[in-house]
């Protein structure tokens, strides 16, 4: 009787981990992640040979979606330190030296986060790279930290969205989603 | 006793059903016969989303998450990113790719392959630093290509730029997948990067 047990429960092992094999596959994510690079629709213009500028900066993101939530104020609270995305950390990678609310940071991979409030967000700038949301965000490893202003629009943006935009002096990282916009200067 | 034994058999076959119910609804997911993503199709003046999403995979397996949940200090050693074309009712071969044509191995921009350290592939040492990668496929193999231009659009590779070249084996699953799939799976020494799509399955192991 007790071999038999010891048997089943040898099974039941067996099917487990078979469930647990299965589910290594990576299903598509919820927040699908996306890219945007400055000059906008860099690759695309790299192989079509028509670029006219340098490769300067790159935005890797997850997408969340709206889905009927309030999102500023409710989902992402005021005040509070949010991923600005979904899933692994936002990236924001400098392939040359840039300037961001006066200082000065050198090329390479860097977080990106936020702190969301009404007329404000703070974008912050953070060395520690390739991890999860802001979950172990540690100010310490803070970079720059830059206050931009938050201009409301007349839509609601589905999916949080970013790119990037010529400015009179560098680009812009333009941030948008529901009915709020606002935009990061980056100069050389 | 004959009780106990029905007993213990009924609860075996009813997690073997419950074991096949979860597994075909995994297998649906990945048909597609219940989409995952709600699909955003409203209008977006910044950037519309892409009917390929983007997704990422590292190494070691589950990098970010290792980070905040274990503490991880040591750095990744590689990263992929990658779009997911999926099959919308297509067949590969029938309809979507061609033997011994450049294949991008996604869709949109070109799929990055980035080691943070020096890596061994096939014997080719592969020095640290950000790659793309695309696919010549046949029946029975594909070579893997990977190519310094990176930052480009996956199609039309520039072979020009080409670094190495790996010839691996190609085996057919019993389920097929929606969604175009990689992922690095941890191997005794070192990982492999598991490429999957439709009923196709593809595996190029390395070492760090």
């Amino acid at each position: 009787m007790k071999k038999i047990i010891v048997l089943l429960s040898v099974f039941q092992l067996i099917f487990f981990s078979l469930l647990a094999q299965n589910s290594n596959i990576p299903p598509v994510d919820k927040s699908p992640m996306d890219m945007a690079y400055y000059p906008a629709n860099y690759p695309v213009l790299k192989i079509q040979d028509k670029l006219t500028e340098t490769l300067a900066a790159r935005v890797v993101y997850s997408r969340p979606q709206k889905a009927g939530r309030t999102i500023f104020g409710s989902l992402v609270k005021y005040g509070e330190v949010w991923r600005l995305g979904a899933n692994e950390a936002t990236e924001i990678e400098f392939f040359k030296n840039v300037k961001i609310g006066g200082k000065k940071i050198n090329k390479g991979r860097y977080t990106l986060y936020a702190i969301a409030n009404e007329n404000s967000w703070t974008i912050i700038v953070n060395k520690e790279t390739d991890t999860w949301g802001s979950f172990k965000y540690d100010k310490a490893k803070d970079v720059v930290r830059t206050e931009v202003s938050v201009q409301k629009i007349n839509m609601s943006i589905e999916s949080l969205s970013m790119l990037f935009e010529k400015a009179t002096s560098g680009y812009s990282l333009i941030i948008g989603w529901d009915n709020v916009k606002v935009a990061l200067p980056i100069t050389f | 006793m004959k009780a106990i034994l029905l007993i213990l058999f009924a609860s075996v076959l009813a997690v073997s059903c419950n074991n096949e119910k979860k597994n075909s609804t995994i297998t649906d997911e990945q048909k597609g016969d219940s989409v995952t993503i709600k699909p955003d199709n409203s209008i977006n003046p910044f950037d519309p989303t892409d009917v390929s999403p983007m997704d990422m995979s590292y190494f070691p397996v589950d990098y970010p998450q290792l980070k905040i949940s274990k503490g991880t200090t040591e750095p990744p050693k590689a990263r992929i990113i990658y779009s997911r074309p999926h099959l919308g009712g297509r067949r590969l071969f029938q309809n979507l790719l061609s033997y011994n044509e450049p294949w991008r191995l996604g869709a949109n921009e070109a799929t990055e392959i980035d080691f943070y350290k020096d890596a061994t592939i096939q014997g080719k040492k592969i020095k640290a630093g950000r790659y793309i990668l695309y696919c010549i496929p046949e029946k029975e193999k594909w070579t893997i290509v990977l190519n310094n231009n990176i930052d480009s659009w996956g199609l039309h590779p520039d072979t020009s730029q080409d670094i190495a070249r790996f010839q691996i084996p190609v085996t057919t699953t019993t389920s097929s997948l929606e969604y175009f799939t990689m992922y690095f799976k941890q191997l005794n020494a070192g990982a492999e990067l598991v490429m999957a799509w439709d009923y196709l399955e593809a595996r190029l192991p390395m070492s760090f």
